[in-house]
């Protein structure tokens, strides 16, 4: 970026040196000097319709708003004066002179905008003695309610829908001392129920269909954690009272996700008291699941495990990890599988081709990958599959925010319509399927299209040659040698590249970092490495086995064939992820234990149910998409279940009883996460950073590129969720799915979700 | 959805007619409405798809404009002004006799579905007061009998005869009088080219396209010290002079024709009588700037105008003074005329470019001016009505010789529609700085029925009020301005001793809070709480702490808000709480002086 011409004024007699074109608002707050005012928005259009952000300005006739008043050479702006403060005092008596006033009964006490500028800078009295204007609250949706006498009539909801969102779902409807926010069906929302104007909202206007008249914000405690739903990693602050979880949203915008949140982190918090929950171990007995003790439970899986391992050697026994569990429980898992019960047969649903990019960039991951700030930042994104706004809503936001804020040029090849091609400069839809040849003939020039394609990747191609530095986003749909023809596509821009591989939950990265992978250990070392099994090995306290092992979804095959005699499964639903459903399968199995929150279709199958917590309910690490590491928090205490760190950690000893492997030692996850940064590639990071609530990112990879490295075919796919899915956790996230707009697939066939979706 | 012919020809031509479709909303709402009554959820959907537009889009913009509705309305939609001309000869009586007539109130039906009834703000008919529209038509110069003949007419299926043109424009030119641009007014058949041509018509632009360069048409505009007639008076020619020269953009020419202010009717008779003087001046303006594209905004109400104003442009493009290589000279043109829907607002020059974008008509944060960001994000001039109209006179006599007729920096002649209590109400073309009292006494005839001067509005209800002390000024925007009021828009209304000021003080509220976007919050939440205080305190609730908080509250909105329409409101009322405090006094005894209790009670 050019060098910004640097000009000099002066606010409330302190001279200030800024860039040209700084807003007087914002230049104000740098200097600790608070303007207050409730239209004016950071990234969204300017309004100046509030007017509290009047100031006063030498030679200019009439206070001016602070909100859109560009600094100049030699502006001598006064904040603090009678007349400004006068202007205030004004402006809230008007605001005042229709609102209802009821802040003892409204959500937003405590928390609220007007509330605040009224104690600070609003009269102690009101002289206002006519009716006020009095409307009905009005239900928008399950989770969005509207209060228009509480309404300021800001318009931040309105632009934040609009510009942030790109859904244009509000409206304002009448005029005057009228006007009202209107919803784009009659008195119903259609959108994507991120919420994003509940939290913008200034006043208590817009409320949380899940939190309204629940509680009081003061009653409350505040966890800052990772949502546990994608793989993005937004902060959501839980609001927690009496042990529950009230109220999810962006408290202070000190994510990486600043101020965007999606219907996900938002909405989907219940099922942490879902009725469903499992909160007993349950032991199978006589064919039926029932209740047992921790004690019995354990012992049971224990004694089971160590026959098996007798009976049919370690080989027989497999492991399926999870995309939801912290870092430290998928290195314990890691341990617990290769060391503890000698197999390599782990692994877990891969997402993303992780791996497949870790080892085909090798050492340049250090800095060739892109965090969702360098997506905002780009100059460029070069976007291939994913259907980012229904998959990764952050990527999404961010993407837009740098189409408007500094005209960012996304780039885009997809094989299915999406509603971010509205952002793109070039889009090419190419069939279903079609994003990997179309990326080999952007490489090779090799490869048939019709030509109305031919002609948008020609197009593509002269427009990406002529960029400079590009981020470089891609779905599952590009794995392996694709990811190499990408990486050595990029060395044609003339600038620097990054590259973000999009995955689907919360953790799926750090499952692969962390080595849940038959044929890598941690930090993507090879297995087939001797000195690394040696490495892990010795810290482990036993020998990882030389033979790779099975994937997931070979498991579960095995599982059919007799081949396979015990599944280990933490967090993770097979039966249903591989489409293996039917009353045959799993026949040959011996045991089946299931680490888990609910009664998922492979837990009713188990012979042992361990209750776990959730991410919300214990404390780790957790790695997103683009392996940016966060710390997570108990928010609160599960009641019954165990972490699965506990869980492993406890087995560990029972099976140290019983003469197989010997216990872990690792008593907290903070021990684990350091014994992790000193030994896993790349997640040597600064834990005073994250315990400072930030992100650091993990550029987990092996030591050398790898020329050829391939997942084996079935291994790496998207589980397709959508806003308003979550695997099998969506399913007990009841006020996420109690939307119109969550009954069905915006990839279905379905005319209808087509009209709100891409409306 | 299957469109009657008509309708779907209408819509057609409109879908093409702008350079973002989006424009054509607002028209094609209006022009539905009056095929079908009201805006259904059907042809809102059907519009919407035409434009690719969100239903929320649609229904939020439609929801801004007073004439649009959303529930059929009677086959004769009456709208009875009471704004401050109209209520000063009896429109406030006159409203009431309809709605007993009618047997229904303000924005109702009656069952039978003939009628429905409105009270409207002004409707520019202000030298004809008391005025009603019956849907398009207009009626002035009314009274019970005539109304009741109206009626009487359409209840037998008859069409009554509108109001040929604006009462009050055509009368037999006074001594004092200077027809620089009313000069044709007149003239049979003045709005036809040939008659036009025969009278001077578009020989200016023959002259500013043959003989001078685009530079020197700026100069000799900035020569005659036109300033903007709409009421803020900029100088037109530095307006045109900012519009930048190297843009790849396309410039755009607009006449701003949403003529609005209370008391104001002299677009009306401009555009009906001479809809080419306006033409002209426009592809004048377009020559000067390098614009190809006009539009005439023009308040929906006028909709015969607009009909006056489309056969004008058609002869105009027949005749080769529009559209391509304009006479020989290699100069393009295009003009079409674009309805608003009923906003006062609409009138404030960014907002009226927000309305003809086809959205609310909210104002724009300014800078960016229009010269350099405008319609469409493109270099805009944008001017009133008259004062474009003004343009081929300015060309065709020389800036000078223009300039002087007027008094120095306030260049020429412009029309005065004064109202109110005045033996001849009337549209009067005047040198600027003619003397109010002459304008009120010699030209007006006077006060009506020989009674005393009280107050004058000197040019629209959005200036300060004169007493009757403070008529001996020039009527030019510098004097004015020195005596603390504003020329404003040329609508003079005279009120006499038997006039309730804080009645007039009331009803100006009324408009102004009724007008307001909604933007901004001082003026949103000012003119409503002041239109609630003014109500309570006229019929007899007034307390004495509220005289000073109505001076205070529209203090407080005053030099505060985003748009000129704070002042707007905040400007009268200081005016009149200050100069007609004892009025106010008198209130508090619980009874006001002037006006009969029921009409009291009637206001709304």
């Amino acid at each position: 970026m050019a060098e910004q011409k640097q000009i000099a004024f002066t606010i409330d007699g302190q001279q200030v040196t800024t860039s040209a074109g700084t807003l007087v608002i914002e230049a104000a707050k740098r200097q600790g000097i608070e303007v207050p005012s409730f239209c004016y928005y950071p990234g969204l259009s300017l309004q100046a319709a509030c007017r509290m952000c009047l100031v006063e300005v030498e030679k200019m006739p009439k206070l001016q708003t602070a909100c859109t008043l560009v600094a100049t050479e030699g502006m001598v702006v006064k904040t603090g004066t009678e007349q400004v403060h006068k202007a205030r005092k004004d402006m809230i008596e008007f605001l005042l002179s229709n609102h209802p006033l009821d802040c003892p009964v409204c959500d937003k006490g405590g928390e609220c905008e007007l509330q605040d500028m009224t104690f600070r800078y609003g009269l102690d009295k009101t002289r206002f003695v006519e009716e006020k204007l009095h409307s009905p609250e009005e239900k928008w949706s399950p989770l969005v309610y509207y209060d228009a006498p509480r309404c300021i009539l800001c318009f931040r909801c309105v632009r934040v829908c609009d510009e942030g969102m790109d859904v244009k779902a509000l409206g304002v409807g009448s005029r005057g001392v009228l006007s009202v926010i209107l919803p784009n069906e009659p008195g119903e929302l259609a959108c994507e129920e991120c919420g994003m104007c509940i939290d913008i909202c200034p006043v208590g206007a817009l409320t949380s269909g899940t939190y309204r008249y629940q509680t009081r914000p003061w009653e409350m405690t505040y966890v800052g954690n990772p949502c546990t739903h994608c793989s993005n990693g937004c902060k959501t602050t839980l609001s927690v009272r009496n042990n529950e979880i009230l109220r999810a949203n962006n408290r202070d915008h000190s994510g990486i996700n600043g101020e965007f949140l999606c219907a996900k982190g938002r909405f989907g918090f219940d099922f942490t008291t879902h009725a469903e929950r499992i909160r007993q171990p349950l032991v199978r007995r006589n064919g039926r699941l029932e209740p047992a003790s921790w004690e019995d439970a354990l012992e049971e899986v224990a004694r089971r495990l160590k026959q098996i391992h007798e009976a049919h050697g370690p080989a027989a026994i497999g492991v399926i990890g999870s995309n939801h569990t912290t870092n430290e429980e998928n290195y314990l898992l890691n341990r617990f599988a290769r060391v503890t019960l000698g197999t390599n047969n782990l692994d877990h649903h891969r997402t993303a081709d992780y791996a497949g990019l870790a080892t085909a960039l090798g050492p340049r991951a250090k800095d060739s990958l892109a965090t969702m700030a360098d997506v905002y930042n780009a100059p460029a994104v070069l976007l291939i599959g994913n259907d980012v706004t229904q998959q990764n809503p952050l990527v999404a936001w961010q993407i837009r925010a740098g189409v408007r804020h500094h005209g960012l040029r996304l780039y885009a090849i997809n094989g299915r319509p999406s509603k971010i091609h509205r952002q793109a400069k070039v889009a090419v839809e190419v069939a279903k399927g079609g994003e990997r040849v179309a990326l080999r003939w952007l490489a090779t020039e090799q490869g048939q299209f019709d030509a109305k394609t031919t002609e948008a990747l020609v197009q593509l191609k002269a427009a990406l040659e002529a960029e400079k530095d590009v981020v470089v986003l891609f779905g599952a749909e590009i794995q392996g040698s694709a990811i190499r023809d990408l990486i050595s596509l990029s060395a044609r821009f003339g600038g620097k590249t990054k590259f973000m591989a999009l995955g689907d939950y919360a953790n799926s990265r750090g499952a692969s970092d962390l080595g849940v992978l038959p044929d890598r250990l941690p930090g993507y070392a090879p297995l087939a490495d001797a000195s690394e099994r040696a490495r892990f090995g010795k810290l482990w306290g036993g020998e990882v086995p030389s033979t790779p092992g099975m994937t997931a979804r070979a498991m579960m095959e095995a599982t059919v064939a007799g081949k396979l005699k015990a599944l280990y499964v933490v967090g993770a639903n097979p039966l249903k992820t591989f489409g293996m459903a039917q009353p045959d399968r799993l026949a040959g199995l011996e045991l089946l234990v299931v680490h888990d929150m609910f009664l998922t279709e492979t837990a009713q199958r188990a012979d042992v149910v361990l209750p776990a917590a959730s991410t919300y309910e214990k404390d780790g690490t957790l790695t997103n998409t683009a392996g940016e590491v966060q710390l997570t928090h108990r928010g609160v205490d599960a009641q019954g279940p165990r972490s699965d760190f506990d869980l492993l950690r406890i087995l560990s000893h029972q099976l140290g009883m019983l003469g197989l492997g010997s216990p872990i030692r690792l008593r907290t996850p903070e021990a684990a996460f350091d014994e992790i940064r000193q030994n896993v590639a790349g997640y040597d990071l600064s834990h005073a950073n994250l315990l400072g609530g930030g992100s650091e990112v993990a550029a987990a990879s092996c030591k050398a590129a790898e020329p050829s490295y391939e997942a084996p075919a079935g291994a790496v796919f998207s589980s397709q969720d959508y806003l308003f899915t979550s695997g099998t956790l969506g399913r007990y996230c009841s006020r996420l799915t109690s939307t119109n707009e969550a009954k069905e697939t915006p990839w279905g066939s379905s005319p209808n979700i087509q009209s709100w979706w891409y409306r | 959805m299957q469109l009657p012919a008509p309708l779907e020809a209408k819509f057609k031509e409109l879908a093409g007619r702008y350079p973002i479709k989006r424009s054509a909303l607002i028209p094609m709402m209006l022009y539905a409405q009056d095929q079908f009554g009201f805006l259904g959820d059907e042809i809102l959907e059907e519009i919407a798809k035409r434009l690719d537009l969100n239903m929320i889009q649609v229904e939020e913009t439609l929801a801004y404009y007073s004439m649009l509705r959303r529930k059929p309305a009677g086959r004769y939609h009456i709208q009875v002004c009471t704004n401050i001309s109209c209520m000063l000869r009896g429109g406030n009586e006159l409203y009431q006799h309809v709605q007993k007539r009618l047997g229904i109130g303000h924005k109702e039906v009656a069952p039978s579905g003939t009628f429905s009834l409105e009270e409207v703000e002004c409707i520019g008919a202000c030298t004809g007061a008391p005025a009603m529209q019956v849907n398009y038509d207009f009626y002035e110069d009314l009274d019970a009998d005539k109304v009741d003949a109206i009626f009487e007419q359409l209840q037998a299926g008859k069409k009554p005869k509108p109001s040929s043109v604006t009462a009050g424009a055509l009368h037999e030119r006074l001594p004092a009088e200077v027809p620089v641009i009313s000069k044709r007014f007149g003239i049979p058949n003045s709005n036809k080219i040939d008659v036009y041509r025969k009278h001077d018509g578009y020989r200016a632009l023959e002259k500013a396209l043959k003989e001078m360069t685009p530079d020197q048409i700026i100069d000799e505009v900035k020569k005659s010290n036109l300033r903007g007639r709409g009421g803020a008076g900029f100088p037109a020619g530095m307006k045109w002079s900012f519009v930048p020269k190297d843009t790849s953009k396309p410039k755009y020419i607009l006449a701003n024709a949403d003529e609005s202010e209370p008391g104001t009717c002299k677009d009306r008779p401009l555009m009906e009588m001479d809809p080419h003087q306006l033409i002209e001046g426009m592809v004048i303006a377009g020559r000067a700037v390098a614009a190809h594209q006009g539009y005439i905004y023009i308040r929906g109400e006028y909709r015969y105008i607009i009909d006056i104003m489309d056969a004008a442009i058609a002869e105009a493009y027949a005749n080769g003074y529009l559209g391509k290589n304009i006479l020989g000279s290699g100069f393009d043109f295009e003009l079409v005329t674009h309805t608003g829907a009923g906003a006062y607002e609409c009138g404030e020059e960014s907002a009226l470019m927000e309305s003809l974008e086809g959205k609310r008509g909210y104002p724009r944060i300014r800078p960016p001016f229009p010269a350099v960001v405008g319609l469409y994000g493109c270099p805009t001039v944008i001017n009133n009505a008259e004062t474009l109209s003004t343009v081929p006179a300015v060309i065709l006599m020389g800036g000078e010789a223009y300039a002087n007729l007027g008094t120095p920096k306030n260049g020429g002649t412009r029309l005065y529609s004064i109202s109110g209590h005045v033996n001849r109400p009337g549209i009067y073309e005047l040198p600027l700085g003619f003397p109010l009292r002459r304008l009120i006494e010699e030209v007006a005839g006077g006060v009506r029925g020989g009674k005393k001067l009280k107050a004058v509005i000197p040019g629209g209800s959005s200036c300060p009020l004169l007493s009757a002390d403070e008529i001996d000024v020039a009527m030019d925007y510098d004097s004015v301005a020195k005596i603390g009021s504003m020329l404003g828009s040329g609508g003079t209304v005279v009120m006499d001793e038997d006039t309730c000021m804080v009645d007039v003080a009331r009803r100006i509220m009324h408009f102004y809070a009724h007008e307001s976007c909604g933007w901004c919050i001082p003026c949103r939440e000012g003119t409503a709480w002041l239109r609630k205080m003014l109500d309570r305190f006229h019929g007899g609730g007034g307390r004495a702490e509220d005289i000073p908080l109505i001076d205070e509250l529209a203090k407080n909105m005053l030099g505060r808000t985003f748009c000129p329409l704070g002042d707007a409101a905040a400007l009268p009322t200081i005016s009149i709480v200050k100069k007609w405090r004892n009025e106010f006094e008198d209130h508090l005894a619980g009874k006001c002086a002037y006006n009969a209790a029921e009409m009291i009670a009637g206001a709304h």
